[in-house]
């Protein structure tokens, strides 16, 4: 339990040091996250006009998917800022370089070491901007609100940083193998938040079967959504596998961070 | 002259070493091209037309937007602000060729491998599964021809202009992360500029964005014929004069004005 606080301890620390340079830069700091929020939101805004010539997506109205939207990019939002950290394209460079070996060598929990290593305060950028997309989704569609809804809203959220989380980790500790997952990994990082902002029954079968049954992104999106805007399953699946979001989430990065764990242990350096 | 093609040729092999990255990157647009078909599907519904755009129209016009992304290094080129915070521009500004041309020599090797392993590629791949449209005739491949030069041009023209930037603050990163993303939103690479309300296509077309993208995309899918068509190439030209004349211009301020870093 002690140990437990001194790494917490440490973290907070870690991330102290990080939010107190970056914030160093007041200027140029602003400016990064007013420069993504405007172009991030430029997509949505894109959509939105666009939605005015054809009215609606696949039945789902734009309020509908600005609350699929919003979610996706809070919640990627919030993962990037804390698991910068493990960002495999900047991790596999760190493990190309050799440098992360000294992580290694000192006397600190090596995942809250590279947790706290980057701690992107300029994320705040996306999260507003996902922030604004959601109070639209709320003032557009006509959500029926529950105290269930109400308590079940959070959880998904931390299913989906989870979900996003975990395939950073994942990412990051392939690249102690093979530099080349990079690719592979960001295609299920930013191609699945890009696809997992829109209603999964659009896309091709094969498609969204992999993405139900081998990634279960349509879990932690799509199905509690349809939970909170009162709409029918298109694939008639049981109403339960709409509250499995933060569980599948959670998992997911529990297998991810045992992954690394894995990764660590065998971890053979390039040598210097 | 051939100082210019040599730097080309050299461009051109360094670029096709990077293959292994292109391939990842192809099936990266391949993906991000399906997600965006899908969209645009959905958005038909049951229409078969909108706005003069079939859907096999719309689902070609998601891999020609895909097809061009590393093309026109779509989403930013940060090169030659690179190489100002390495210190390298002050040699390159030595050397014996124009520095603009020193740079546009190296781009168009880029550009002419993006162009066959992630341009064409991306279309050949879509036509083994989607029904794609095709131009149709000389007339149309030789606008489509002119036009995809034009781009070029014209794309470089932009990022060399922003990347100028470089030359003056540290903080031209983030100036170059919001021009691109500028460009990417109303060039009619996210969605057609069609589709958007007509005031917002009045309001793309004081930029030079729409040339860069939507122009091509157009000339392909036989949208734009005759004077039409003969007008969208002339604003290709105009714009691509205007912003290389403008780097020019801002070049010459610039290695006046210019702070070199590192050591």
């Amino acid at each position: 339990m002690q140990q437990l606080g001194y790494t917490l301890d440490i973290y907070r620390r870690l991330i102290n040091v990080q939010v107190r340079s970056q914030l160093q830069y007041r200027a140029s700091f602003l400016l990064d996250v007013m420069a993504t929020m405007l172009t991030l939101s430029m997509f949505f805004v894109s959509l939105a006009l666009v939605f005015q010539r054809f009215g609606t997506l696949a039945g789902w109205t734009l309020g509908q998917v600005a609350f699929l939207w919003g979610m996706v990019e809070i919640a990627f939002g919030v993962m990037d800022m804390i698991f910068s950290g493990f960002d495999p394209a900047a991790f596999g460079q760190r493990v190309r370089r050799g440098t992360f070996d000294q992580l290694l060598l000192r006397p600190l929990n090596i995942t809250v070491q590279v947790l706290g290593d980057e701690f992107l305060l300029r994320r705040l950028g996306r999260i507003a901007q996902g922030v604004v997309i959601f109070a639209l989704a709320l003032s557009l569609a006509d959500i029926q609100w529950t105290l269930g809804k109400l308590v079940y809203l959070p959880c998904v959220l931390i299913g989906l940083v989870c979900f996003f989380g975990a395939l950073f980790i994942a990412g990051a500790t392939l690249t102690f193998w093979t530099i080349e997952s990079i690719e592979a990994i960001n295609i299920l990082t930013y191609g699945g938040t890009e696809m997992m902002a829109y209603p999964m029954h659009i896309y091709p079968d094969w498609l969204r079967r992999f993405f139900t049954y081998l990634v279960p992104a349509s879990f932690l999106n799509y199905y509690p959504a349809l939970y909170f805007l009162d709409k029918p399953d298109p694939f008639g699946f049981s109403p339960v596998l709409r509250f499995v979001a933060p569980l599948v989430g959670i998992g997911l990065l529990a297998a991810a961070l045992a992954f690394w764990r894995f990764g660590i242990t065998h971890y053979q350096s390039t040598g210097s | 002259m051939r100082l210019f093609w040599e730097l080309t040729k050299r461009a051109f092999q360094r670029q096709l070493t990077y293959r292994a990255a292109m391939l990842a990157g192809l099936i990266t647009n391949i993906f991000f091209g399906i997600l965006r078909a899908a969209v645009l599907v959905a958005l038909y519904g049951a229409r078969r037309e909108v706005v003069g755009m079939s859907v096999q129209d719309a689902v070609t016009y998601t891999a020609l937007s895909q097809a061009t992304i590393a093309y026109l290094s779509i989403f930013g080129w940060y090169d030659l602000m690179n190489s100002v915070n390495s210190g390298e521009v002050a040699s390159d500004l030595l050397k014996p060729l124009n520095y603009l041309h020193f740079w546009l020599a190296q781009d168009l090797g880029r550009a002419l491998v993006a162009f066959c392993l992630r341009g064409v590629t991306v279309m050949l791949f879509y036509a083994l599964f989607f029904d794609l449209t095709v131009p149709q005739g000389v007339g149309q491949w030789a606008a489509l021809t002119v036009a995809l030069i034009l781009s070029w041009f014209l794309s470089f023209g932009w990022r060399f202009l922003v990347n100028l930037a470089a030359f003056w603050t540290p903080n031209a990163r983030g100036i170059g992360r919001l021009a691109f993303g500028l460009a990417w939103v109303l060039s009619g690479f996210f969605l057609p500029l069609r589709f958007f309300p007509g005031w917002f296509i009045m309001l793309c077309n004081f930029t030079p964005f729409p040339s860069m993208v939507n122009t091509i995309i157009e000339i392909y899918l036989g949208l734009l014929t005759g004077s039409a068509l003969w007008q969208a190439l002339a604003v290709q030209l105009l714009w691509a004069i205007a912003l290389l004349v403008a780097s020019q211009v801002v070049l010459r301020a610039g290695v006046r004005h210019l702070v070199v870093q590192g050591g």
